[in-house]
């Protein structure tokens, strides 16, 4: 663990002395690491170095085996991916949680689309979901011809896009990035970068998780490395 | 989007309403009396109670799923609703039975839920233990047929209001029912999401187990009210209701354009693949075809389908894909 530059403001997270073992195998060891309001972290580490499971805990998919989470400032349990939500944890995950069939704008606000009460039934708002998706894809210089477009015909790097374009709408506080740039072209790859300097822009703090030290150096403010858990 | 794309588009993806327009064209002009309101109010009716069975089976494969249970669980519902009324508990009143038949099939479906949902166990899988379990329940409650079946379970599948058939209502108010349903509600996009994705959707904090739950459950109740609209056409309950409907189900389904892979296809898609089917069966019945050709026709005519399908997704993926 090594850190450069440290930040003297309360820290958004801070992770204090994490364990995670699957079965007889450790794979986080006392970790220690925080990030400050509207920084970029880029987390560091070899394949297998335990990056994955760190944002998982974060992230509310996998549950911490020892140590503690501070949000905050306050201590935190995160057990599902909705708690994390509800704190202002959004996770873009490497392999793109998109849903390919379906819209661009359905995409942005699954599982937490915009509704209008129609007596007791609730039905969705499709014209706001639409307005707002282009707005957002309009602020991120996504090539999108419209809202409707299906994600399947999106880039890699463009899905990325909507999957970030989440984390803008639903105002979240911090943004994890699960390796966004590993299967991307070198175009795709810049997109992602622009990305990440809007986040920061809009004073979303940002976790960069990636093997390619190239990639986050020319974004992150600080650097967490990670060896062998 | 330019205006003619948007009007290809629109083609491709109602193509199922134009080959109806074609097949009823076809058969208008050559068979007599075809094109009369009551005769197309009677395909309608005679359609109705496999419709429900094909919208069954439409919301299970637009989740990635699919249902075989689906006419037993018709069959085995009305069996079961029958001999209660009948045999164990004559004294309660006939509509209690129409309630019933929802329930039962609910119920029936939840099974299926519960295994597929949160036991997490392959749905083909499944609903071949309930097919086969379901199937021989019936046979096990009652071999033969109920022919005193109370007035107040006929009505809604045999009966008339203002001269037309009651089940033509039901079956519009659920096609319009299950359109809000799967094209305006969250639980509907949550459906069309675990179809396409079912990994990025519990990624993005949606409950794959209770939807897969409750899709299987409302299959269920639709078989359900199958079950009780084949009691009123048949006028009786035999033990045999709805055997291997299951299979025009599927092709119902699929004609009209919902995927087998999932997330993709309406229901408005799967009531005209169950017009088709419906408008073929009545010209075989009125040109007096022998049954076992019928039999061959209707799976050439899913095989034809099937291609088409094909074809218009690839259209689609044409018009749609971005320049």
């Amino acid at each position: 663990m090594e850190e450069k530059n440290i930040n003297k403001n309360l820290p958004l997270v801070r992770v204090e002395d994490i364990y995670k073992w699957y079965g007889k195998v450790q794979a986080l060891k006392g970790i220690n690491f925080e990030v400050y309001p509207s920084e970029v972290v880029g987390l560091i580490g070899d394949n297998g170095a335990g990056k994955s499971t760190l944002i998982k805990i974060l992230s509310g998919v996998l549950y911490k085996n020892r140590g503690k989470i501070y949000w905050k400032g306050e201590e935190v349990n995160i057990f599902s991916v909705k708690e994390a939500r509800n704190l202002g944890i959004e996770t873009v995950y490497q392999d793109q949680a998109v849903i390919g069939c379906l819209s661009v704008a359905q995409n942005i606000f699954m599982g937490r689309q915009p509704v209008k009460s129609w007596g007791p039934i609730k039905i969705l708002d499709k014209s706001k979901m639409r307005e707002e998706s282009e707005k957002l894809a309009k602020d991120l210089k996504l090539h999108i011809p419209s809202a409707d477009q299906e994600v399947r015909f999106c880039s890699g790097g463009e899905r990325q896009g909507v999957a970030i374009s989440r984390a803008m709408y639903f105002k979240a506080k911090l943004v994890i990035l699960d390796e966004p740039t590993t299967a991307l072209a070198i175009s795709g790859v810049n997109k992602v970068l622009n990305f990440i300097t809007r986040l920061k822009e809009e004073k979303i703090a940002s976790i960069f998780v990636t093997h390619n030290l190239y990639h986050v150096y020319s974004v992150a403010d600080r650097f967490v490395v990670l060896s062998r858990g | 989007m330019i205006n003619s794309e948007k009007i290809k588009l629109e083609l491709v993806e109602h193509l199922i309403w134009l080959i109806i327009l074609g097949v009823f064209i076809v058969f208008s002009l050559t068979i007599p009396h075809f094109f009369t309101i009551r005769n197309l109010l009677f395909i309608l009716y005679a359609a109705s109670p496999l419709g429900f069975l094909v919208f069954g089976e439409a919301i299970a494969l637009l989740s990635g799923n699919m249902d075989l249970s689906l006419s037993e669980n018709a069959g085995l519902t009305a069996m079961l609703v029958g001999v209660i009324l009948v045999d164990w508990a004559p004294w309660l009143p006939g509509w209690v039975g129409i309630i019933l038949m929802v329930l039962v099939g609910a119920l029936l479906g939840a099974v299926n839920g519960f295994f597929v949902g949160k036991m997490k166990i392959n749905p083909f899988l499944i609903t071949l233990s309930t097919f086969i379990m379901f199937n021989w329940s019936t046979y096990y409650l009652r071999r033969g047929v109920i022919v005193k079946v109370p007035d107040a379970l006929l009505v809604l599948g045999g009966g008339k209001t203002g001269g037309i058939f009651n089940s033509i209502f039901v079956i519009v108010g659920m096609v319009f029912i299950l359109y809000i349903l799967l094209e305006h509600t969250r639980f509907g996009s949550h459906i069309k999401a675990i179809g396409g994705n079912s990994e990025a959707s519990g990624m993005l904090g949606i409950s794959v187990e209770n939807i897969n739950f409750w899709i299987f459950t409302i299959s269920g109740a639709m078989a359900g009210i199958s079950g009780l609209l084949y009691v009123g056409y048949l006028k009786c309950i035999p033990s045999t209701i709805a055997d291997g409907a299951i299979f025009l189900a599927f092709a119902g389904a699929i004609m009209g354009g919902v995927s087998l892979q999932g997330g993709r296809g309406s229901i408005i898609g799967a009531l005209g693949g169950l017009i088709l089917m419906g408008i073929i069966d009545a010209g075989c019945t009125m040109t007096a075809m022998e049954p076992a050709l019928r039999g061959v026709l209707n799976g050439f005519i899913l095989l034809i389908a099937i291609l088409i399908n094909r074809t218009r997704e690839s259209l689609r993926d044409r018009i749609l894909m971005p320049k």
